[in-house]
């Protein structure tokens, strides 16, 4: 069929018919209408095989025309597994077909299928692992081969992924009947409704099956409730777009092209509809046999004549549709056959009747015949039905090139499940059923078991002022819901058909038949989520979607038990594949800059994150690291380095009792703290680790500013807030971090340059001596001023409002270029601190550290009634320290400088762990900080660090610091 | 208006270089600068639908504490109802109630008002008052973001509803705007809706930049304050 020879409209409700286009099909070309998906294209140019299948490499083609099985999966350039029935075709695409060797129409591996016997499922549990070492010499690389669908672009450059997020009062997923009629009675009520549907029109089965009475019957319906919807102010439309999941408290996540949806949703209305199932007889899988529903969608939605002849295979009303609308399509239908020995007559079927098609009764299809290539089906054997799945010995050949199967449905429960749904199952009606739906979620339509049209709208205007009431915008009664009656009720109770030669398939994505799914019961694994990974029915792509009520079926039969009782496998999110791109697009990786970011670019900086913050690691070329961190250093001990420590946290403490809450925070002593001076302070926790250290500054007999690590600052805050909700104490907290920057200027010359820009505060040692706070200007800007000795010189810490920082650190750079000022990065940093024997909270700590293992005990002032931390610090000094903090020095200049956490050993003993360690340019030797045994920490004594590459490496222990000892150089 | 270049001043939005590289010019504020304009002839156009401006170096202050609310009262400031709210003061000023005892204030683009510096000037810290200042000037970086598209961008970066019916003027977040601590307060520039966004100075550049990748399909870009005043003044002669 060209794309001229189409059938006239109104069939082809998705093509636009001004618009050809052409693409490429395992080489060949074909002619396609805009609207074409994959699929229709190829069916309407006489192509019925889309793909092989995933173990025996049997030719598949349309089976749902609605997405929903793995038969349609196609290549494109870059996307392999491509859903090619409900995938628009686009001009120029090329297509490949996937999963076969040699051509697809003539599979080297297809001779797989006659062994089938011998590879029931879980066969391979019982292969492959004898005699020892088989499987990686030769079952591996021969099944990873074979093994996957299609093929990973690996230089595939991905496009544009992002998210957002949307707000609703009703959330309605399905835009069925069912979904448009519970959009319209919310939007009626007063709420906002958001309407997601997957397909590119509204209307669900209304734009495809046949309602009994006229053949315009749906169509009519539909534009009804679309024009409705579409004028409805409350009303947001989001076509195309998949529910893929439901999460806690109504978080819908919907994927529509490149965007991931999160749907925030006051109540949400599922009308997700239903899902045909195809029937189980040999050969059921064969081109040419699909569901009712997809001949349908190919007769509407594309205006493809799915055959020339028919036999349509029922067990409701549904089939004698499918058969009136195949007619009206110019198929001639061989005749309808009826699982059901006495079918109720209703209109369709009087409809059928009357335009002379042959309807068989109480009978089933027992085989379907492929032609000589095996490729399409050419006939069927139908046969009457003798006993639950069981057939005549004898029937009747039809030939046929088209096979619509109706037996049934099962609902599309997936996103109710997520919610915690649970899915029952009517052995009266042969249909599972749905109960146990959270709060604020409701249903209707074809998902509760509702058919029959206007009911089914009914449950739909119900579900929506179910809503309404829920959300409190309506109090008026609402009329009962509608009850499904006879007429709804659509499924055959046993359409499964076992043949002597099998390939009567139950789950098509991996190929298993019905014996393999009774095998998997014979071995033991009766659970039907045994059975799931024992066979892998509904692991494949279609999820399950084809199979689950066969496969409760047929385990059900096998052991002894109802269906009911046998259940159902897990359903959890995602309901259909989803690309990676739509998770990981447009994450946000928050990234803080200082004041002074710019310039230590400008300068050269390497720069290394902590945390959110980036900050200099050293200034010079990348590989020159230790060259940049000792010419750093050896500026800052000779003349004046400049370090940004804008980083630093800052909590203000302020009022009456300011002074109290740090006593009770910290381990040192503050209540006679005068104002005007520094006093270190270390944080513990309630087990009396360290957890933070900073410098608490008394400004005011009432505030206090205290400084706090980079990466705890926050830690510190909500401690602060925490404890003071139990203490009461009459203080304001407030974390200022992001108020002030601030630079350490350090070195013999640094007052000096101070001196230069300073003129408000007194710099000499003994108006401003070491530990000293002032406030003044510097640079004109007002600055908070301390002079404290981290790296071990005399230093400055000057603190600014953030947006003077640059400023602050141009005019500081400027005024000390005649005194040798270079900027000095974290690197440079660490090491001069490591000089000086000052610990970094978190590199030379960790979570079990007590002061005094850290030789902090001179900062834990023992003799205050409490602190937090107190007694478990008591405590573990009673007990006497298992690990101490020793600094030592290794002499051996041609030993490798141990890296941190390199082990400390006494022998095979493992004693400790390297927690700091540097080649020091001041000193001339390597120095570190480890973990030692208390024995071990002794100075004079040696220990042995298990260095790079497992070399022993002999350390002396020392006394700290290893430098200026009497601290003279930073008391200067 | 004098155009200054940022660099020449003390006070430096962390955003001026990339302001620049969008092609700002700026004018003086106080001891900073602002961009006043982009060279963009669709400017205000463009304000109309989705603009994001630089307001950090324009007068804003925080107090916190509480005798804040009765100090605030006693220099004549009408407060917003509770926490999250925000109301405009007769001059302008926008005084946005975080909670209890915090609020911010932020003058307006005119910087007509002149509350902000004279509660700056009238505060001192006092031991018998628990009403303290904080440098909300330089603890946060300050964004206008103007127009009909300003919610639906917002939607992309914020977990928070803030179409104009669930969001209405006066409303105040304190939220996550991607991933980034804020305080979101839904305004107005003239009748066009508007949101100030204020967050940690440290992650202006961040979120200029999130901000800016969000907007992209609103055909957003950044507006200086003569686009926003022109809107501002067009809106309330309508």
């Amino acid at each position: 069929m060209s794309v001229e020879e189409r059938l006239p409209a109104p069939a082809g409700l998705l093509l636009d018919r001004s618009k050809k286009i052409s693409f490429r099909f395992q080489d060949k070309q074909y002619e396609a209408w805009q609207g074409d998906s994959i699929a229709s294209a190829l069916a309407a140019s006489g192509q019925w095989i889309l793909s092989r299948s995933f173990k025996y490499h049997r030719p598949r083609g349309i089976l749902s025309m609605a997405g929903q099985d793995a038969n349609a999966l196609v290549q494109l350039p870059s996307d392999p597994n491509t859903l090619a029935d409900v995938t628009p075709v686009s001009d120029q695409l090329a297509v490949v077909a996937q999963n076969f060797k040699g051509s697809l129409e003539h599979d080297k591996h297809a001779w797989i299928g006659r062994f089938s016997r011998f590879m029931p499922a879980g066969f391979y549990y019982k292969a492959f692992f004898r005699p020892k070492g088989v499987w990686e010499k030769i079952w591996a690389p021969i099944i990873r081969s074979r093994a996957g669908l299609g093929v990973v672009d690996t230089n595939y450059t991905s496009g544009y992924f992002d998210k957002q997020y949307a707000f609703t009062d009703v959330a309605v997923i399905g835009a069925g009947p069912a979904g448009l009629s519970a959009a319209l009675a919310a939007a009626n009520g007063g709420a906002s409704v958001l309407l997601v549907d997957e397909n590119r029109l509204l209307g669900g089965s209304l734009t495809y099956a046949r309602l009994a009475g006229a053949a315009d019957a749906a169509a009519r319906h539909r534009e009804q409730l679309v024009s409705a919807v579409g004028a409805h102010a409350n009303i947001t439309v989001m076509c195309e777009s998949m529910c893929n999941g439901w999460f806690t408290d109504n978080w819908l996540a919907v994927i529509k092209g490149s965007r991931l949806y999160k749907v925030r949703a006051k109540e949400v209305i599922v009308c997700s509809g239903s899902m045909e199932q195809p029937a189980i007889f040999r050969n059921n899988d064969l081109p040419g046999i699909m569901l009712g529903s997809a001949a349908q969608r190919l007769i509407k939605w594309y205006a493809v004549r799915p055959g020339r002849q028919a036999v349509v295979l029922t067990g409701n009303s549904h089939g004698y549709g499918v058969a009136l609308d195949l007619l009206d399509a110019g198929v001639r239908v061989a005749a309808v056959v009826d699982m059901r020995a006495e079918p109720t007559a209703d209109a369709l079927s009087r409809a059928i009747a009357d335009r002379g098609v042959r309807i068989i009764t109480g009978s089933a299809i027992y085989e379907a015949v492929p032609d000589a290539s095996k490729n399409h089906v050419v006939a069927v054997e139908v046969r009457g039905i003798s006993a639950r799945g069981r057939c005549a010995d004898h029937g009747e050949r039809i030939p046929c090139d088209l096979v619509c199967m109706s037996p049934g449905y099962t609902p599309a429960y997936q996103l109710i499940c997520h919610a915690g749904g649970r899915v029952a199952y009517d052995d009266a009606t042969s249909m599972f059923t749905l109960e146990g739906l959270p709060q604020h979620m409701h249903m209707a339509g074809s998902v509760t078991g509702m058919y029959v049209h206007e009911s089914v709208c009914a449950e739909g205007r119900y579900a929506g002022r179910a809503a309404l009431q829920s959300l409190g915008l309506s109090t008026e009664d609402i009329e009962p819901a509608p009850v499904r009656g006879l007429s709804d009720r659509v499924n055959f109770d046993w359409p499964i058909f076992a043949h002597p030669a099998g390939k009567e398939f139950v789950d098509f994505d991996e190929d298993l038949q019905i014996h393999d799914i009774i095998v998997s019961t014979l071995d033991g694994y009766e659970d039907i989520q045994l059975v799931k990974r024992y066979t892998t029915v509904g692991m494949g792509p279609s999820q399950g979607r084809h199979s689950a009520l066969a496969t409760a079926r047929i385990v059900a039969d096998a052991t002894g038990r109802t269906v009911a009782e046998t259940g159902v496998t897990t359903a959890r999110p995602p309901f259909a594949p989803e690309r990676i791109a739509h998770n990981a697009g447009r994450s946000f990786y928050p990234e803080r800059h200082s004041a002074m970011h710019h310039r230590h670019l400008e300068a050269g900086a390497q720069m290394l994150i902590a945390g959110a913050w980036l900050r200099p690691a050293f200034y010079g070329e990348k590989g020159q690291r230790d060259q940049c961190m000792a010419r750093e250093a050896l500026n800052v001990r000779q003349n004046v380095g400049l370090v940004d420590v804008s980083t630093l946290g800052g909590i203000e403490v302020r009022g009456p009792d300011a002074a109290e809450l740090l006593q009770r925070i910290y381990t040192f002593r503050f209540a006679k703290q005068a104002v005007g001076r520094c006093r270190y302070a270390v944080m513990a926790n309630e087990q009396g680790v360290v957890i933070d250290d900073g410098v608490a500054c008394r400004l005011h007999e009432q505030l206090y500013y205290v400084t706090a690590t980079t990466g705890g600052v926050d830690r510190v805050y909500q401690s602060m807030l925490r404890w003071n909700a139990q203490w009461r104490l009459n203080v304001d907290i407030a974390n200022v971090t992001s108020t002030w920057c601030g630079v350490n200027i350090a070195g013999p010359k640094s007052r000096e340059v101070l001196r230069r820009l300073c003129t408000d505060v007194d710099l000499s040692s003994q108006a401003f001596p070491y530990m000293g706070v002032q406030e003044g200007h510097v640079a004109e800007i007002p600055a908070r001023i301390m002079r404290v000795g981290f790296v071990g010189e005399l230093g400055y810490e000057i603190h600014v409002p953030q947006h003077y920082g640059e400023y602050l650190w141009d005019r500081l750079m400027e005024v000390g270029v005649e005194y040798g000022i270079q900027p000095f990065g974290i690197e440079a940093q660490r090491l001069l601190r490591l000089e000086k024997g000052h610990i970094i909270i978190g590199q030379d700590t960790d979570a079990m550290s007590f002061p005094a293992e850290v030789n902090l005990d001179w900062a834990v002032a023992k003799e205050k009634p409490f602190f937090v931390g107190n007694r478990a610090i008591q405590e573990v000094n009673t007990r006497g320290l298992t690990r101490k903090l020793a600094g030592f020095v290794i002499e051996d200049a041609n030993a490798p400088c141990p890296q941190e956490s390199h082990l400390v050993l006494d022998g095979d003993r493992m004693t400790g762990r390297v927690t700091s360690c540097y080649v020091s340019p001041t000193l001339g030797k390597t120095i570190g900080m480890a973990f030692v045994a208390p024995e071990q920490a002794q100075p004079g004594s040696t220990v042995t660090i298990k260095s790079t590459n497992g070399r022993l490496v002999e350390a002396k222990i020392v006394k700290l610091p290893f430098y200026d000892p009497d601290n003279k150089r930073q008391e200067m | 208006m004098t155009t200054v270049h940022p660099e020449t001043l003390k006070r430096r939005s962390m955003l001026y270089r990339k302001l620049a590289t969008e092609g700002a010019r700026f004018e003086r504020t106080d001891d900073g600068a602002a961009p006043a304009s982009y060279a963009n002839a669709n400017e205000v156009a463009c304000a109309r639908k989705m603009g994001i401006a630089d307001l950090t170096t324009l007068p804003r202050i925080g107090f916190k504490g509480k005798d804040t609310p009765a100090w605030l009262v006693q220099h004549g400031v009408k407060l917003p109802g509770g926490p999250n709210q925000a109301c405009l003061q007769q001059d302008a000023t926008l005084v946005v109630r975080l909670s209890n005892d915090e609020h911010l204030l932020l003058d307006d683009v005119e910087f007509s008002g002149g509350l902000v510096a004279r509660l700056a000037s009238l505060w001192a810290f006092e031991s018998d008052r628990l009403c303290y200042k904080l440098l909300r000037e330089h603890s946060h970086f300050w964004l206008l973001l103007v127009g009909e598209y300003a919610s639906a961008m917002l939607a992309k970066v914020c977990g928070v509803d803030m179409q104009p019916k669930q969001f209405p003027f006066g409303c105040v977040a304190q939220t996550s705007v991607a991933r980034n601590n804020a305080i979101v307060v839904r305004s107005l520039l003239g009748t066009t809706p508007a949101f100030h966004l204020l967050a940690d100075s440290a992650s202006a550049e961040y979120l200029w930049f999130c901000l800016l990748d969000a907007m992209q399909e609103f055909n957003g870009g950044a507006v200086g304050l003569e686009a926003l005043r022109a809107l501002a003044r067009e809106s309330n002669s309508r």
